[in-house]
């Protein structure tokens, strides 16, 4: 089986079946609206990246303050404990 | 195309950067030609005409990223356009057609004799068929759009000495085959 089609055409190419396509204004219109849809996609890119960080803060200071309540929970225990004994 | 030519690009280049709209002095001038490149290898005006506006759109909306590398700018315009019609391929999983006039084959080929008959042609035709796709689109570039080595290996994203290889390659296996050589001038 062959790799590519090729195909023998008898007349030359002329500018005359392109012209039907030939519309910069169009070009230029797709161009603007693709630069608009890039523009919302970097807004909503950065805005998504922003709450992730602030997420992580959040996350994070919870976790430390959980953790410090913890802590503190189990050293007034500890001194409780060792008052008893003293 | 000369040093003065390049320069007066580069600034409608610059001033496109700043306001589409001045792009549209190059879209003029090469519409034509990536048209027919473009139709060339998919022989469908109105997929050419589609791929041909896609490849303007993809070239205005990644100006930014254009850097100058001593080729037209029309090169990186068939690269584009190149990259286009391959993806189209990719989608459609068809198989890749070359679309050669046959006045401009008859032309770049100088037959060993003088009788250059329909058999000899189709025997051509099959023969190109069975060619790896990379190797026409290198035949394509050289003798359809008559570019230079440099501009071919910028295209297809190849060095230079690959773009010679894969053409001396082709034109040695044709010689072989056919005892036909095709016309061109090897100092380009």
């Amino acid at each position: 089986m062959s790799r590519n089609d090729i195909r023998l055409r008898r007349q030359r190419l002329s500018g005359s079946g392109s012209h039907r396509f030939r519309n910069y204004g169009d070009v230029l219109e797709r161009h603007e609206r693709d630069m608009k849809i890039k523009k919302i996609v970097k807004v909503f890119t950065y805005f998504a990246i922003i709450l992730i960080v602030v997420m992580l803060i959040i996350i994070v200071t919870r976790t430390g303050e959980r953790l410090d309540d913890d802590h503190k929970g189990t050293t007034s225990r500890m001194e409780k404990v060792f008052h008893k004994r003293t | 195309m000369t040093e003065g030519e390049l320069q007066q690009e580069r600034a409608i280049i610059e001033r496109s950067r700043k306001d589409p709209r001045a792009f549209g002095e190059l879209y003029e001038r090469y519409f034509e030609r990536i048209f027919n490149f473009i139709y060339r290898q998919t022989d469908d005006e109105e997929l050419a005409g589609d791929l041909c506006s896609q490849t303007f759109i993809n070239a205005l909306n990644g100006l930014s990223r254009f850097e100058f590398r001593g080729v037209p700018f029309s090169a990186w315009l068939y690269k584009i356009a190149s990259n286009e019609v391959n993806k189209h391929y990719r989608k459609s999983k068809g198989k890749q057609i070359f679309s050669l006039e046959e006045v401009r084959v008859k032309e770049l080929i100088e037959s060993s004799d003088l009788t250059w008959d329909e058999e000899q042609v189709q025997q051509l035709l099959q023969f190109m068929k069975d060619l790896p796709t990379d190797m026409l689109q290198v035949l394509e570039l050289r003798f359809f759009e008559d570019k230079d080595f440099r501009e071919i290996a910028f295209i297809l994203d190849i060095t230079e000495s690959g773009a010679k290889m894969r053409t001396y390659r082709a034109l040695d296996k044709l010689r072989r085959n056919f005892n036909i050589k095709v016309k061109y001038d090897e100092s380009k």
